[in-house]
């Protein structure tokens, strides 16, 4: 009876086993239906339902583990023992993988396809025996034996397969890349008859294989789709395809251009190339997108929108941030761009990298000694203008442009150059700027802040604006902007005071009508009120009245006027109102002496309890001298004169002599002379001692002419630096007045008051001192530093004392 | 006259003059330190030797003044330190001026008093600090012995010598005093 049994019972097993291949051998399945019902009621029979659907269920994992998984890879490695070593061949090469991994995966799909029947027996006698399998994960047992799959393929996977995928799905991009985006150009291309190799597959064009390759391709993603295995293999590689051609495409079309908008075309771009490639790997071809699962559908539409168009925008921002310099030097001309990185900057959080980037560029390609003043405030404006595009709050403008403001603040000439681009024509720029009428906005005012008319339309600043200035500075207008790089007007208008006092004296013309216009400008921009562009107007007015006494003088009527050796016209200025001017001494002749005293006189006739103080050292003289045999009509200025002048009684001078006659110093006067050299009036003949050169040709003297005419080449330079210096006292040289007299208060202060800190000091000169005489702290400790180097100041224990005695 | 004004008016009438008195005190206080102000800059200007005088902090009514005694006389390469307080009314009346160093002159009392005719009755708007700091240095040159307030420095003057030396003295004495 017990053999019986366990006879019997073998003969079960036998039929169960092979039913259900514990064994492993799937070879022999046969799908008689009525067998397998026998077989089920059997194994409920027996209540083995478990251990049978274990047992079967372990023998697949088996096979999988033990056949077909290592079979599969297989393929790839021998393929990469073959390859190894060999030349990376584009074309040959990939077909050879293409075939590879088509045939590779081919076997897996049909291996894969031939536990199916095994599975769907396990899963009827799960339902029947209430067998369970591990069930924590969703799905039926068709979903379970493909995550073991999975699991198993990439627990094994050998390290050369991504590399082996990536070059599969490039040649397929490839072809497909081509096939999207390069057929417009291959039309143009294709009458040359030439074997073009094809731009898809690097074969002969007459020998392409696209077509083969795009077969392969699509077979190979069905099966891996269906082995829901085409996402967990491929899916990093298809998008990471798909970045790259971004990039790349990117960086193209932005390549040195910044004059065209380019952000909606590399949108559409990107949507198609992102739109067809999905298509293509997902659905097998183009156009099928609307046919496929919802699930695709929306898989490749959030794909588009949160990585690959982020992508677009992040790579498009990053590519023009390293541009950005010189799209802001471009601007206008680049105004498309900035546009585009404005959009783009909504959608990325690159503001900062974008900060620090121009920040750096700005740093190294202009902010060295080796830039021109007028191409920082060049550079300068336009970013202003440029960032102004990006940024309308300015809080970009302020966080870049810091650095520029504080390296101009360094440069001396930074306040002559922006004035005189103020009211020069030429520099359309800044004087088309003075000519909008908008009152300066500066630092120190905070009019709009409580602006409350357009409530609605506030908008609060951006986050990392809160370090920053005011609202109303930073969205002043360029005028403002630059003045502010001082935070003072007074420093501009004193600038332009000496420019204007400049122009006034070194044209000597009575043609006010273009000065009267800036400075009408000026007033608007500045605030009438300033007691600076009243001066201003005094300088201008001067011109005027000296223009009227001029005439009067030089009229027939004036007595004086009979005697006359030589006309004399004169600038008369108001010494209250003028900027202070370089003081230089000069004796003039007798002869000319005697015509400004007649002129004073004559002045005084007309105007009554007033008189003239001469400077002699300004002005022009008109001279005609008269050689052997030429005559010369120059204008000089009346220190060339008088040097000349002399030479009428004497054709020998010596530099200490003439020195001591026209009482210029001797280095003056040396500079002075080359000026006639050039003119070969002149000739130096041993040093220091000057002849006069009568004629050109005549005997020995012509000769030593001749001789002296080289010298006319080597000195024109030294000439015209004589010509450019300014007469007038430099903005330094003015301050440096106005700071001492702030010393002479000092000094009172310290005589009676023995010992003061730097900040009483400062708080006693603020109090006591009369008129608008400014100075920071920092200036007046820069000050009270150098008395101290000079030893006329001690400081102990930060107090300043005098020294005794 | 008066009782016709209307009482009300009266009332009102008052208070709106005290104003007007006080706007005028106050103008007047701005026009002195207007005035003192611009004292100050002259005399910072001229930059005379011997004498300064600066405000003592913040205060415009009160000056120190130093001067250094002139030349050729005793005082010579001595320095004293002086005190000036400007009343409401300068410059119409004259200020208030006094040596803080102690100064052994005939002049000039313990206390550092100085007796001075343009201090008190021969003052005139016309003088100002720096006029009043000329005087009292060349005061210490030509004391008025006639009326002394330091009798002993009046007889000792006849004897330069013996004047110096006791001079020196005291003005050693004061000054490691301070110290």
């Amino acid at each position: 009876m017990a053999a019986v049994r366990t006879a019997d019972s073998r003969q079960q097993w036998e039929i169960i086993k092979k039913n259900f291949c514990i064994d492993g051998d799937f070879s022999q399945i046969n799908d008689s239906g009525e067998d397998l019902q026998l077989v089920v009621r059997l194994v409920q029979q027996l209540g083995a339902g478990q251990l049978v659907l274990d047992l079967a269920l372990d023998a697949i994992w088996l096979a999988l583990r033990q056949s077909v998984v290592p079979k599969f890879w297989q393929h790839f490695v021998t393929f990469e023992a073959q390859t190894n070593g060999k030349e990376d061949d584009a074309g040959e090469g990939s077909v050879e993988v293409m075939s590879r991994v088509a045939t590779a995966v081919s076997e897996l799909y049909d291996s894969a396809g031939s536990f199916v029947p095994q599975i769907n027996r396990c899963e009827m006698l799960c339902e029947q025996s209430g067998a369970k399998f591990e069930d924590c994960i969703p799905g039926g047992l068709m979903e379970h034996f493909k995550l073991h799959l999975r699991a198993t393929l990439h627990s094994q996977m050998p390290s050369s397969f991504m590399h082996l995928l990536h070059k599969f799905y490039s040649a397929a991009f490839k072809v497909f890349y081509q096939a999207e985006v390069g057929s417009q150009v291959e039309e143009s291309e294709e009458v040359t008859d030439e074997p073009v190799p094809c731009g898809g597959c690097g074969g002969a064009t007459d020998a392409c294989h696209c077509q083969a390759i795009t077969n392969t391709f699509c077979q190979v993603n069905k099966q891996l789709y269906g082995l829901d295995l085409l996402e967990r293999l491929a899916g990093d590689i298809i998008s990471s395809l798909l970045l790259s051609v971004i990039t790349d495409h990117v960086s193209t079309t932005c390549r040195d251009s910044y004059d065209q908008s380019c952000i909606n075309q590399l949108e559409k771009w990107v949507e198609n190339v992102v739109v067809g490639w999905l298509e293509l790997v997902y659905c097998g071809s183009r156009g099928q997108l609307s046919s496929a699962d919802a699930a695709i559908q929306t898989m490749v539409s959030n794909n588009l929108n949160q990585t690959y168009m982020t992508a677009l925008y992040h790579t498009y921002t990053t590519t023009r941030i390293d541009q950005l310099f010189n799209i802001v030097i471009e601007y206008p001309e680049s105004q498309p761009a900035l546009e585009d990185i404005r959009e783009c900057l909504d959608r990325t959080h690159l503001r900062d990298r974008l900060v620090e980037s121009l920040r750096s560029a700005i740093q190294t390609r202009l902010l060295h000694p080796g830039v021109n003043t007028t191409d920082v405030l060049h550079a300068y404006i336009s970013a202003i203008k440029a960032l102004r595009v990006l940024d309308p709050k300015g809080v970009l403008l302020e966080l870049v442009s810091e650095p520029v403001r504080q390296y101009l603040r360094g440069r001396e000439d930074t306040v002559r150059y922006i004035v005189t681009s103020l009211t020069d024509e030429s520099c359309s720029e800044l004087s088309e700027e003075l000519l909008v009428a908008a009152p300066l906005v500066l630092d120190d005012s905070h009019s709009d802040d409580d602006n409350m008319d357009n409530w609605e339309t506030w908008t609060p600043d951006p986050v990392h604006a809160h370090n920053l200035k005011s609202k109303s500075q930073r969205t002043a207008d360029i005028i403002s902007m630059l003045v502010n790089i001082y935070g003072s007007k007074d420093v501009f208008i004193t600038e332009y005071r000496t420019i204007l006092a400049d122009r006034i004296l070194s044209q000597f013309s009575y043609d006010t009508e273009r000065e009267i216009r800036y400075l009408e400008h000026l007033k608007v921009r500045f605030g009438e009120t300033l007691a600076l562009l009243h001066k201003c107007e005094v300088m201008v007015k001067d011109v005027a009245d000296s223009k009227r006494i001029n005439t009067s003088i030089n009229s027939d009527e004036n007595p004086h006027r009979e005697k006359q050796k030589f006309p004399v016209s004169a600038m008369i200025l108001s010494a209250q109102f003028w900027p202070s001017f370089k003081e230089e001494r000069l004796q003039v002749p007798e002869e000319v002496t005697k015509e400004l005293e007649n002129y004073t006189e004559a002045f005084q006739d007309l105007k009554g309890n007033r008189t003239l103080n001469w400077k002699p050292h300004l002005g022009q003289v008109q001279l005609e001298i008269e050689l052997k045999n030429r005559t010369l009509n120059l204008t000089v200025t009346p220190t060339q004169a008088t040097i000349i002048y002399h030479f009428q009684e004497r054709n020998r001078w010596s530099i200490d002599d003439l020195s001591t006659m026209t009482q210029v110093p001797k280095t003056v006067l040396r500079r002075k002379i080359t000026y006639w050299q050039t003119q070969g009036v002149l000739q130096e003949v041993e040093s220091d001692v000057f002849v006069l050169v009568e004629g050109e040709e005549t005997g020995e003297e012509g000769q030593t002419a001749a001789a002296g005419l080289p010298l006319a080449d080597i000195a024109p330079p030294a000439i015209e630096e004589d010509e450019a210096e300014s007469v007038m006292a430099s903005a330094q040289d003015q301050r440096e007045e106005e700071l001492q007299v702030l010393w002479s208060y000092i000094v009172g202060m310290l005589t009676n008051l023995d010992c003061l800190p730097l900040e009483r000091i400062h708080a006693m000169l603020k109090m006591f001192v009369q008129g608008s005489v400014e100075c920071s702290p920092q200036e007046l400790r820069a000050f009270l530093d150098r008395k101290v180097r000079q030893h006329q100041l001690l400081l102990t224990n930060g107090l300043y004392k005098l020294p005794k005695n | 006259m008066a009782q016709n004004i209307a009482p009300g008016n009266s009332t009102t009438a008052s208070p709106s003059k005290g104003n007007s008195d006080k706007a005028i005190a106050g103008r007047d206080s701005h026009s002195v330190s207007k005035r003192l102000q611009h004292e100050l800059m002259t005399l910072m200007m001229a930059a005379n030797k011997g004498i300064s005088a600066f405000p003592d902090g913040d205060n415009l009514f009160k000056w120190i003044g130093t001067i250094t005694g002139p030349a050729s006389t005793v005082y010579e390469g001595l320095s004293y330190k002086l005190s000036l307080e400007f009343p409401c009314s300068y410059p119409y009346s004259a200020p208030t001026v006094k040596f803080v160093t102690p100064c052994f002159h005939p002049n000039v009392d313990r206390h550092g008093n100085i007796c001075l005719d343009i201090l008190k009755e021969k003052w005139s708007a016309s003088y100002d600090v720096r006029s009043i700091l000329l005087s009292i240095q060349s005061l210490l040159g030509e004391p008025n012995n006639d009326s002394p307030l330091n009798g002993h420095a009046a007889e000792l003057w006849a004897n330069q010598v013996a004047y110096k030396k006791h001079l020196v003295e005291q003005y050693k004495k004061n000054n490691v005093d301070e110290k």
